[in-house]
């Protein structure tokens, strides 16, 4: 079950963290684990599935976090988003590794990009909206479903989706896309900007 | 290419799995700013976190937050130190005076040892903290390695790209600019299948919030021009741009180039500065 509370924090507080982080607060680093340490652990958790792993995979997440800070605008305040994709893709990479193969998906570089989830709401990540994701993809027929979370969670291709399920790839791009529709139809306002 | 033609691939590109060209489209806007980019991306990142939010949330140890604020070379100051409840005392004077000495010599024991360990246990962590952050600055060159393979795979891509449209069977061949003292000049190849190969030398640095245009002038009078993508020339005035795609060729009359506004306009805003009309008949 969905716990009520993930990360729920107003934008000038999240603003005020940032400062304090790039300030070299030792202290604001804890309430950045206080406030997203569970949220970034469960999604590498989802991915590696090895709680030893996991952590130290968010232990690095932190520690780049606490090295690049700077990349991030604190006048925009928001370090969830980008905090996750930091742990997404050391996650992937990970897994990517040890299964001794090359990721065909190209991953997002949450560093080159880093201004752009600086600008996003700080309130992006609350749980209600976090609630009403999990209960669209739970509204997912299960072949979209399983092409989201092959691509959000394994870092598949479109290309070793279709290997994968034994699918055409025009199929694949078809589930992907209806997949991603359905869950914006379902969301509606929560992800509008 | 254009943002418009972009715009269905944001999602994609935020859960990393875009194709190409449509990926490398992507950054490039992102590069350069590209306001339409940033925002239509932006959207789509809010998607991918908050499918990553939803992962089913599970506590991680104790030991973590502890093990994270180390790392930096920091304290966690959260854990309360234990403390000593004094109990009613029931020995005997003398004993009690003896465990007291004891305790004395053991508590003496253990604070040289325990400030001699606290120290050795700091210095593990700086030097935790400094491999941590070699391993960082090491992670991110090959991220950067990578990235520049990437970029050459692209460019090697694009050229394969461009090597068909320019062999292959029914291109439509113009030229451009010819005769003129420095004027931009250059050629334009034209398959129906492959799509529009355009090469250009010579042409002007553009401010830094114009971009170059290109289009295809359909034939007949008041027929509107087709988008054909945006590109930049590099620092030498060069310029290689591809619109992949069919094109039909009968119903072309020219290669047009114009100077917009960062995000491309759908129709010219000017009048093109080059123009490349197309032969009646392939070559």
């Amino acid at each position: 079950m969905l716990p009520l509370v993930l990360a729920a924090y107003t934008a000038p507080e999240e603003r005020a963290l940032i400062t304090r982080l790039q300030q070299r607060d030792p202290q604001a680093l804890a309430e950045l684990y206080d406030r997203y340490g569970r949220l970034a652990y469960s999604l590498v958790l989802r991915i590696v599935r090895d709680s030893a792993i996991a952590e130290d995979l968010v232990q690095e997440t932190f520690l780049r976090v606490w090295n690049r800070v700077h990349s991030i605008d604190s006048d925009k305040g928001a370090i969830g988003s980008w905090l996750l994709a930091i742990a997404r893709n050391r996650a992937l990479d990970y897994l990517r590794s040890s299964a001794g193969r090359e990721r065909n998906a190209v991953k997002l570089d949450e560093t080159d990009h880093a201004p752009l989830y600086g600008q996003m709401e700080a309130e992006i990540l609350i749980s209600d909206q976090a609630r009403r994701v999990k209960a669209a993809m739970g509204k997912l027929a299960p072949n979209y479903r399983t092409v989201m979370e092959l691509a959000y969670f394994e870092g598949l291709s479109q290309s070793e989706m279709s290997a994968r399920l034994g699918q055409p790839l025009g199929t694949i791009k078809t589930w992907v896309r209806a997949a991603l529709q359905s869950l914006r139809d379902e969301l509606g306002a929560a992800v509008s900007p | 290419m254009n943002c418009d033609e972009l715009r269905d691939h944001y999602d994609l590109y935020a859960l990393g799995i875009a194709e190409e060209p449509e990926r490398t489209e992507i950054r490039a806007h992102l590069d350069r700013g590209c306001e339409v980019c940033m925002a239509g991306v932006r959207d789509s990142l809010r998607v991918a976190a908050l499918i990553g939010a939803s992962a089913e949330q599970t506590q991680p140890s104790a030991q973590l937050r502890r093990r994270i604020l180390a790392s930096i070379g920091a304290e966690d100051q959260t854990v309360a130190p234990s403390t000593v409840q004094p109990r009613p005392g029931w020995l005997p004077g003398w004993a009690a005076a003896l465990a007291l000495a004891a305790l004395a010599i053991i508590a003496v024991y253990f604070a040289v040892n325990s400030r001699q360990y606290a120290r050795e246990a700091a210095q593990l962590r700086r030097e935790a903290a400094q491999l941590r952050e070699q391993a960082t600055v090491l992670s991110e060159a090959g991220a950067r390695l990578r990235g520049q393979l990437r970029d050459q795979t692209a460019e090697v891509a694009r050229l394969t790209q461009a090597l068909a449209i320019i062999s292959g069977p029914r291109t439509a061949e113009a030229s451009f600019g010819g005769g003129q003292p420095r004027p931009p000049q250059g050629k334009v190849f034209v398959n129906p299948a492959r799509g529009v190969l355009f090469i250009a030398s010579n042409l002007p640095r553009t401010a830094a919030d114009r971009i170059y245009e290109m289009w295809l002038i359909p034939k007949g009078k008041g027929a509107k021009p087709i988008p054909a993508g945006l590109f930049q020339s590099q620092a030498n005035g060069n310029a290689l741009h591809i619109r992949p795609g069919t094109v039909d060729i009968a119903s072309t009359a020219a290669i047009a180039v114009t100077l917009e506004n960062r995000a491309g306009a759908a129709q010219p805003t000017s009048t093109p500065f080059i123009v490349a009309p197309l032969a009646a008949t392939p070559r």
